[in-house]
């Protein structure tokens, strides 16, 4: 589902060129869940917006739904995104404007689908915040916020989720309830997640865990006690 | 799974499969890869999502500040074009007033009757008249008369305004006497001891007196000479049988044309072709030059008042949608990581700023045609005819302006939202110098530039006031140059108001040089306004004071000076100067013959030279056709005496004062110079009957002719021409009331002549009031959107305030060292605008004044100390009114706040 070929990514500061990302390659098969964690600073939220087509690489490749993103520009890539992509932000990036519902309706309405309202409803719903739906972000806590996000993003029927630091603003009890509902839902539609954290705990209930030094990989291990139920959806969405 | 969630699982899923076109990505092959192609979002979905967008941003009071930005420049512009053109309208008409008509042709002989005749064809009005001298006399007495023949369309512009009695109240009728009767003046009444329905003898008619002449339109226009005595106005069909006019009679034919300005202006060029330009229709403006200088400024300022309208109204869209595209940035960002491509978002911004531009022009007229009638309303006391409505042009030039103005300055930063990279989700420090790039700025400024020529079809105009933008664009750009020179690392040091402040002031540099640039512009717009206003005023005000001689005696010979002086004193009336006066020319300056070049200057108005008839007729003949070459010099009016004549100053050399030796001459500054004389030089004159005599250019003056006073190019010294014979010259300020006293000092003086003139100094002074008092009302319309466009740009930079300071707070700084801080800094920035707007006013003032506005400058000194501390008071009030919540709301509240 998504290749990734020695990728570079540079960026010009005051101080002179700094490479974020030294030549980084992995592959994430559909229906798989990875964690990428490292310290602050390796690189983990580069390589996400990379990987979603958020930003363009310095060289090297990203493969997104069979695509090669250096041969799309930023129109093509947002395209892509509206087809393929769904976000989950550590700081919710709801649309303050718009009401809970309307937020979920939003990728639903930008494919000009004529049961936004019914979708996001729904979707609402199954999140739990279906009393809430008129209410704006402001008015959510940052859990519910949250939730109202991930709402959004399973309802731009997206194959894959991006997730950056999911709980990174959330009390435990809160993130852990969060989470539960993350996976819930991506097991329910057999979404590919990656997933950006800090959390080892929250690591270890994905499939895979690639570890970030100073942007490279220094480490891409299989999560014992989830391998099986990576096998099995990768299984049922071969199917 | 509970019975619920699977209910709710599967209805979900059923729902995910109702539309069969969701686009499915073939995980297996890379053949089957997604169609990378924007799917347009339809109209309903961009107009809802615009709509939500407009609203919420509304309510969040992140759009209030543009929209009302955007409704200010369609309110003033429509406010001010609406009442500029229905002024104008206005002014054009009490001018027209003066004349009885729209355009006047006038002449010593009669004009063609084809000429007439081509004019009804051509949709015109027509009436005429003729003016001359003649005795009336009645049973009882005689009175030398300014005799006015009018035909019965006459006036076609005004009305006359009569009485059925002597100094009676009058009303105003339509037309003028029929055949067999005459009207006239109240105090001819007295002067001949008869009344209404008497019979009056105008050479060998018979004529019955029906009714008094209170006000007669153009009674000031044609030869002063035309205007001696009073009033007596008959029918032109009566002429013939008066046997007055014989050949070689002075007569003054005017032929008064009214009609629409094109096809007045098709008339004028058709009149021009037939008579290779030897004959010219006259209006106003070049009938009286005084109301055509208080028009003529009065539509310059206006005209400078819009355009300061219209580029402050722009510097307000273009700062409150520059700070509505920074708050955009992350929800631009967020669109795109759904999916939303940089087309849709350009339509989606374009719907919200076509909906905006469309309320704003909605209420924007409304407002600006409330503005507009309230300006009447509150002129209606001096606009004393009927206004005609107004055009849609107003309508049009309003909502243009909002369009042009989104357009140069709202839609720039607004179209580089769509760049916004989407990244921006990750990491919120990107992007921010996206609004930075140097295009949008360019396409502001010549935006403005088009809006601002287009608007005022004035390039001088357009011109000085670009050149002063970009003065003071030039001297911040200097002044940041400086500043980004040290761009070592500042820091917070908080320890002190002061030393915060300048930290923050160096910190926020950029920012502060743009506010400092918008701050100055407003300031010297304003500053600029308010000078020229109170010139402009001042200076009407000294040329036609309240006590200014409204008649003027003439032909007074030396034994009846003393006579007239006590006559008045008498009767309650300040006796003035009495000028001698006789007719000279320059023969030789120094030896060799003088060649006067021309020069505009020349045409100046000036009652002394009209009144004298003769001049201007020979100065008239001599220009015809040969406006290029060199002229003989003609001759003048001149005077002596040892005291300098009012609004006189002179400009090099000495006045002679009560020491005056004969022998010596002062001449007007301009004068001289087209004659090529200097102080020193010896100018032999001509003075009558090939008599001649030398005299020293001792002094040179300048004159202001615009004051109703006796002028005179060439002054000598008492004594210089004594023996020489002549006639006196003075004048008189007597009241309404007052003018019968007339009947009494020509019966005492019976040979002097007696030229009123309190007609056309009411109506210059009314016109003038009308003026001044709508160069005060744009004044204040140019005063709030000035006031708008500091506010703007206070806000502007809110943001980072409210954060940094909330921090502050959180660290322990208190109250009283934030506000003295905002304080500080923006006291300094208010006082660095206040100085550039300053010089950039007084050097903007001095072109202005000198090449649009013909006054003379000097520099206002008290500005000088004013503007700054103006701009540091004013600035620094806004400025920490706008912050000043933040110390009073928690810092929690204002870090969620602005995240």
């Amino acid at each position: 589902m998504i290749n990734i070929e020695n990728l570079i990514k540079r960026v010009d500061t005051s101080e002179g060129e700094l490479v974020i990302l030294k030549g980084v390659s992995l592959t994430v098969n559909d229906a798989e869940t990875v964690a990428i964690v490292g310290a602050s600073g390796s690189g983990k939220s580069t390589l996400l917006g990379l990987m979603a087509g958020l930003d363009a690489a310095s060289s090297g490749e990203v493969i997104l739904g069979g695509q090669r993103l250096s041969e799309l520009d930023e129109e093509q890539r947002a395209v892509l995104r509206g087809q393929l992509v769904g976000f989950v932000f550590q700081s919710f990036q709801l649309l303050p404007s718009l009401t809970a519902l309307e937020n979920v309706m939003l990728p639903i309405e930008l494919k000009n689908d004529p049961n936004a309202r019914e979708k996001a409803s729904l979707l609402l719903d199954r999140v739990g915040l279906g009393e809430r739906r008129h209410h704006y972000p402001n008015q959510l806590s940052g859990g519910e916020q949250q939730r109202v996000a991930i709402a959004r993003a399973f309802a731009s029927e997206a194959q894959i989720l991006f997730a950056d630091e999911p709980t990174g603003n959330l009390d435990s009890a809160t993130g852990a309830k969060i989470i539960e509902l993350l996976f819930s839902l991506n097991k329910e539609y057999s979404t590919t997640l990656v997933l950006v954290t800090h959390d080892e705990r929250l690591a270890r209930k994905c499939h895979r865990t690639i570890r970030l030094v100073a942007g490279e990989i220094v480490s891409d291990e299989t999560n014992a006690e989830t391998s099986e139920d990576a096998i099995s959806a990768g299984t049922a969405h071969d199917d | 799974m509970r019975p619920m969630q699977k209910h709710l699982k599967t209805r979900f899923l059923r729902v995910l499969h109702m539309t069969t076109d969701v686009q499915t990505v073939d995980n297996t092959a890379a053949a089957a890869r997604p169609r990378v192609q924007a799917q347009a979002m339809t109209l309903s979905t961009l107009l809802r999502l615009a709509v939500r967008l407009l609203w919420r941003d509304w309510q969040g009071g992140e759009l209030r500040l543009l929209f009302l930005a955007l409704i200010m420049a369609v309110t003033s512009v429509t406010g001010i074009a609406l009442f500029t053109d229905r002024l104008e309208q206005a002014l054009l008409a009490e001018s027209a007033n003066m004349l009885a008509a729209d355009r006047v042709l006038s002449g010593r002989d009669e004009a063609p009757s084809e000429w007439i005749e081509e004019a009804r064809n051509r949709n015109l009005s027509t009436a005429e008249t003729m003016s001359f001298g003649s005795m009336v006399f009645s049973d009882e007495g005689n009175v030398l008369v300014s005799a006015k023949a009018v035909s019965s369309e006459y006036p076609l512009r005004g009305k006359l305004i009569v009485a059925e009695r002597a100094f009676g109240a009058g009303a105003p009728i339509d037309g003028g006497p029929a055949p067999g009767e005459v009207w006239v003046e109240s105090r001819v009444l007295p002067a001949l001891s008869a009344d209404i329905g008497d019979i009056l003898y105008v050479g060998n008619a018979q004529l019955r007196v029906t009714r008094v002449i209170i006000q007669e339109p153009d009674r000031q226009q044609g030869g002063m000479m035309d205007n001696a005595g009073p009033r007596l106005m008959l029918n032109t069909a009566d002429v013939p049988a008066t046997e007055v006019i014989q050949v070689g009679s002075r007569v003054s034919y005017r032929y008064l044309f009214a009609g629409a300005s094109q096809d007045l202006a098709e008339y004028e060029q058709w009149l021009d072709e037939r008579t290779n330009g030897e004959f010219r229709l006259r209006d106003v403006r070049d009938e009286s030059a005084e109301v055509a200088d208080a028009l003529n400024k009065a539509e310059s300022f206006l005209m400078l008042g819009s355009l300061f309208a219209v580029l402050l109204a722009g510097v307000a869209i273009a700062l409150t949608a520059r700070r509505y595209a920074e708050r955009h940035f992350d929800y631009v960002a967020i669109l795109k990581t759904l999916g939303c491509t940089s087309g849709q978002i350009m339509s989606l911004y374009m719907s919200i700023q076509v909906v905006l531009v469309i309320v704003a022009i909605i209420v924007g007229s409304f407002l600006g045609w409330g503005i507009h009638a309230l300006i009447l309303q509150a002129l209606q006391a001096v606009i004393s005819v009927n206004l005609p409505p107004a055009g849609f042009t107003p309508y049009i030039i309003g909502s243009m302006t909002a369009i042009i103005c989104l357009l140069s300055f709202a839609l720039p930063p607004l179209l580089a939202l769509r760049k916004t990279s989407p990244l921006r989700v990750l990491r919120k420090d990107l992007d921010d110098n996206t609004l930075g790039a140097k295009l949008p700025y360019g396409i502001g400024l010549l935006g403005s530039l088009v809006l601002i020529l287009w608007y005022s079809q004035d390039v001088l105009l357009t011109s000085i006031l670009v050149l002063a933008v970009f003065g003071v664009v030039l001297v911040l750009a200097g002044i940041s140059w400086l500043l980004l020179r040290s761009s070592n690392s500042v820091g917070m040091k908080a320890g002190s108001a002061w030393k915060l402040a300048m930290s923050a002031t160096r910190r926020r540099r950029k920012q502060n040089i743009l506010q400092v640039l918008v701050f100055s512009l407003t300031i010297m717009s304003l500053l600029i306004l308010a000078l020229l206003r109170t010139d402009l005023i001042r200076d009407w005000q000294a040329q036609l004071p309240a006590n200014t001689p409204n008649h003027f005696l003439m032909n007074v010979t030396e034994p009846q000076v003393s006579g007239i002086e006590a006559f008045f004193r008498e009767n309650g009336v300040e006796p003035n100067q009495f000028f001698p006066m006789m007719s000279a020319g320059v023969t030789r300056i120094n030896g060799e013959t003088p060649i006067l070049r021309r020069s505009d200057e020349e045409e100046q108005s000036n009652l002394t030279e009209r009144s004298a008839g003769t001049e201007q007729a020979a100065e008239q003949t001599e220009s015809e056709g040969e406006e290029e070459r060199p002229r003989t010099v003609s001759n003048r009016q001149v005077t002596w005496t040892n005291r300098l004549p009012i609004d006189n100053q002179i400009v090099e050399g000495q006045w002679w004062g009560d020491d005056a030796q004969p022998g010596f001459v002062s001449l007007e500054d301009d004068y001289a110079e087209r004659l090529g004389a200097k102080i020193g030089d010896v100018m032999e004159f001509d003075v009558g009957q090939g008599r001649l005599m030398e005299a020293t250019v001792q002094s040179l003056r300048t004159v202001r002719w615009d004051n109703m006073q006796p002028n005179f190019f060439i002054i000598f010294s008492p004594g210089s021409l004594e023996g020489l014979g002549g006639t006196y010259l003075s004048t008189a300020l007597m009241e309404q009331e007052q003018k019968a006293l007339i009947n009494g000092l020509l019966q005492q003086f019976p040979t002097i002549v007696v030229i009123e003139i309190d007609a056309l100094i009411e109506q210059i002074q009314n016109i003038i009031a009308q003026v001044t008092s709508a160069i005060e009302l744009i004044a204040f319309l140019v005063l709030a959107c000035g006031a708008l466009v500091l506010l703007a740009c206070v806000t502007a930079t809110l943001d980072e305030r409210f954060r940094e300071n909330a921090i502050l707070r959180t660290l322990g700084a208190g109250r009283r060292l934030i506000l003295s801080s905002l304080f500080i800094e923006f006291a300094s920035i208010g006082l660095i605008a206040g100085v550039i707007a300053t010089v950039g006013a007084e050097t903007s003032l001095y072109y202005l004044q000198t090449q649009v506005f013909a006054q003379d400058f000097n520099l206002h000194y008290w500005v000088w100390l004013a503007g700054p501390i103006i701009g540091m008071v004013v600035i620094a009030t806004l400025g920490v009114m706008a912050t000043r919540r933040v110390v009073n709301t928690s810092p929690l509240t204002v870090l969620r706040h602005i995240g």
